[in-house]
């Protein structure tokens, strides 16, 4: 048992996650080719726009589903939506917000623009923290339009060519239908201002999505409404992030790595969830932290994987003599 | 009569101060050596290094660039990758503290005098080609340009005295990144990606082997002293890296195999925390005081030990922005110097050391005129007490006298610590 857990702080995460990444990229944007369907009520931009997805963003459903009239909306009738909502839940509540480490295929695609930025040796950007807590608050501002829109529509207070409103402004509509070979989604659509005003911004999004992550790491999921829905129910969640303050030396270690550029990751000495509302949980943090079980990855209260002298050595190079001589190509 | 005094030949101050010097390192070598039961084998390599280098005035580094070093924060890494050698110079000689005495404010700290003495009287056995200074402390920024006016090329390095900002953190990463440029100037050295990767790696095995060796003394049968593991520690100051790391491989390996022996060496000798002003060879005479009272050292947190060791870098793209800033945050981030504004994070690391390596109580050292630690005392003293941790206040320098006083002192704290282990087991077998 010793032996196995050993084995798991030492693994290299890097080569974990990519793995792992491009499994749920597969199944999500090639899913139905294998004739998967994981639902509708996927806590992750999966786009539903994308005909062969294995699994549908839960967004596009529940602004559907919301924007029925109230009086339906509360009633038996619409048992479907709380159903839906539990799914939802359910689904989250497995792998908390690793959902966008692992297995968001707009995420994934970020971190393969990284790669790329990585191989032409350019260096990534970074936000002031000013600019950072100013661009973060964007995302409630996303999740306000994802579901209260529909409310305002379900009243007659917004007209019909506001239904689905944020999935016309979503850089995943445009960009997940594109490996599967369909271009269709990328016009504007002329038909009333407002479908112009929204197919614009998703145009424009999606350029700024490419761009943007080629120079921050990371760069759409400081905007993204499904990151903040994650926040708002992680306490339930099975899979934590915890931290062990008195362990923690401030180092910074965690905070140098991690692509959300979360502070607390290193400053907070006091909480002991350390999950804030960007992390995407990709556990980068853990692995480059030198403390013994200062950082860790609990289900319930079983540490699954805690950051380690051993681990971060190893993954570091800095566990044997000359190790470079070896591996370096 | 004349001819007799021709052939008496006179000693030059130098050949003074050296023959002074080579007593001060042997009194304290002999003592590591034959004061204490069980020595280690590999603490042999340590005892030659520091007679080879302090008595017989051996050079290790003749035909390297030497860049001398005023503190902790210059980092290592980026010397090594530009050829160049990293040479310590923070002295703990009472002679060179003497000869500094006349530079410095009567009431300055003694590390500061004896490091600025040994400018003066210019008596290196590697002598730095160009010397660094951090903007640490007062005492130190003031003693680079002191040393400049004597002559000697001086770089001052800009320093940050608060570090939870993302201010000072930017300022530090851009101190370090100016130093970088600078230093590959000066040297007409380019620094590559491969060459700092390598550098990286090699001293994040260093302080590997470091963290491998404490592990051990975390165990109920630590197989090393304090005061020995402060020589491991100080050769770091100016040993060549390679013979370093060959020896203290050899030591963790029959460290190893004594914790795994069944006779404990020190199991009855209280452990003790230290922390404070840097003990730096041969001034080790607080350490060795403890463990001569049947004291036992199994955990530090000074600058010319664990802190230096203890905070390893991370870095996410092996690339050189990526590695030069990750190297500045080591020196920023996780440093405990009580230069900076707030001391949470000291008081929160002696504590951890405290739990960690079930020590029983802190000895704090201060250097009388070590203005940052004298004025951190209390607010240690407070929170060790809030913890129900015994700490034993000391103020002490170079000067060999006041040794009864430090002694009756640190034997009274030490016997206490054994009355409290006596009563815990009695309340113990009570219940």
């Amino acid at each position: 048992m010793n032996r196995i857990r050993d084995a798991i702080n030492r693994i290299d995460l890097r080569k974990f996650r990519f793995w792992i990444q491009l499994f749920f990229f597969v199944l999500f944007v090639y899913g139905a080719y294998f004739a998967i369907d994981l639902g509708r009520e996927l806590p992750i931009f999966s786009c539903g726009y994308n005909r062969e997805t294995g699994g549908t963003c839960y967004f596009l459903a529940l602004q559907h589903q919301l924007a029925r009239p109230w009086d339906r909306l509360f009633s038996t009738a619409s048992i479907g939506v709380l159903t839906g909502f539990l799914t939802f839940l359910a689904w989250f509540i497995i792998f908390n917000k690793a959902w966008c480490g692992y297995a968001c295929p707009l995420g994934t695609l970020q971190d393969w623009i990284t790669s790329f930025r990585k191989m032409l040796k350019i260096p990534y950007g970074t936000y002031s923290q000013s600019q950072y807590k100013a661009l973060k608050k964007i995302k409630y501002i996303f999740l306000f339009i994802v579901i209260v829109f529909p409310l305002l529509l379900g009243i007659g207070l917004l007209d019909g060519e506001w239904r689905g409103a944020f999935c016309k402004m979503c850089p995943g509509r445009l960009i997940t239908p594109l490996f599967t070979g369909d271009v269709s989604q990328w016009t504007i659509d002329f038909s009333t201002n407002t479908a112009i005003f929204l197919t614009t911004f998703g145009l424009g999004f999606t350029v700024l999505f490419f761009v943007g992550s080629f120079i921050k790491k990371r760069f759409f999921c400081f905007f993204c409404p499904m990151s903040a829905m994650h926040y708002i129910f992680s306490d339930w969640a099975l899979l934590k992030l915890r931290k062990d303050g008195e362990k923690c030396t401030k180092c910074g270690d965690c905070y140098n790595v991690c692509d959300m550029q979360i502070k607390d990751i290193a400053d907070d000495v006091t909480s002991k969830n350390i999950l804030r509302d960007d992390c995407i949980f990709c556990m980068k943090c853990v692995a480059a932290c030198p403390e013994e079980d200062a950082l860790h990855v609990d289900i319930l209260n079983m540490k699954v994987f805690t950051s380690t002298k051993g681990g971060f050595t190893k993954r570091m190079g800095m566990d044997k003599p000359n190790k470079d001589e070896n591996d370096e190509k | 009569m004349r001819t007799m005094r021709n052939r008496r030949k006179i000693e030059t101050q130098m050949e003074r101060q050296n023959r002074h010097k080579a007593m001060e390192s042997v009194a304290v070598l002999d003592k590591l050596k034959n004061d204490f039961s069980k020595p280690l084998e590999a603490m042999n390599y340590f005892y030659d290094l520091f007679e080879r280098v302090y008595c017989k005035r051996e050079s290790l580094h003749d035909r390297s660039v030497k860049v001398g070093t005023l503190c902790i924060q210059v980092p290592y890494e980026i010397i090594y990758a530009l050829d160049a050698v990293p040479v310590r110079l923070c002295n703990g000689f009472h002679t060179d503290d003497e000869i500094g005495s006349d530079f410095a404010p009567s009431k300055a700290c003694p590390l500061v005098k004896a490091t600025v003495g040994q400018f003066s009287s210019g008596n290196f056995v590697d002598r730095p080609d160009l010397v660094v200074s951090p903007t640490t402390c007062d005492q130190k920024s003031k003693a680079g340009a002191i040393i400049e006016s004597m002559g000697y090329p001086i770089y001052d390095m800009e320093f940050p005295r608060t570090k939870e900002s993302e201010e000072s953190r930017e300022y530090w990463r851009r101190s370090v990144r100016k130093f970088t440029k600078d230093l590959s100037k000066e040297l007409g050295v380019k620094l590559t990606r491969s060459k700092l990767k390598k550098t990286i790696r090699r001293i994040g095995y260093a302080q590997y082997l470091y963290h491998r060796l404490n592990t051990l003394r975390k165990s109920d049968n630590p197989p090393i002293l304090g005061v020995d593991m402060f020589l491991v520690t100080n050769a770091f100051f100016f040993d060549r890296l390679e013979s370093w790391i060959e020896a203290v491989e050899r030591l963790v390996e029959e460290c190893a195999a004594k914790t795994e022996e069944e006779s404990a060496t020190y199991q009855n000798s209280p452990r003790i925390v230290y922390t404070g002003s840097p003990p730096i060879f041969p001034n080790l005479k607080i350490p060795l005081l403890i463990e001569q009272s049947d004291g036992l050292i199994v955990a530090d947190e000074t600058c010319s030990s664990n802190r230096m060791f203890n905070d390893m870098i991370s870095v996410d793209e092996w690339f050189l922005y990526d590695m030069v800033d990750s190297i500045s945050d080591k020196y920023l981030k996780g440093c405990t110097c009580p230069i900076f504004t707030k001391n949470s994070d000291r008081i929160r690391r002696i504590i951890n050391l405290v739990k960690e390596y079930h020590a029983e109580g802190v000895v704090y050292q201060a250097f009388a005129g070590c203005q940052v630690y004298e004025m951190e005392q209390r607010s240690v003293l407070s929170a060790m007490e809030k913890e129900g941790i015994p700490i034993l206040y000391l103020e002490s320098d170079y000067s060999p006298s006041h040794l009864g006083q430090l002694t009756t002192r640190i034997e009274a704290f030490i016997e206490s610590l054994k009355n409290r282990r006596r009563k815990k087991a009695c309340a113990i077998s009570q219940e």
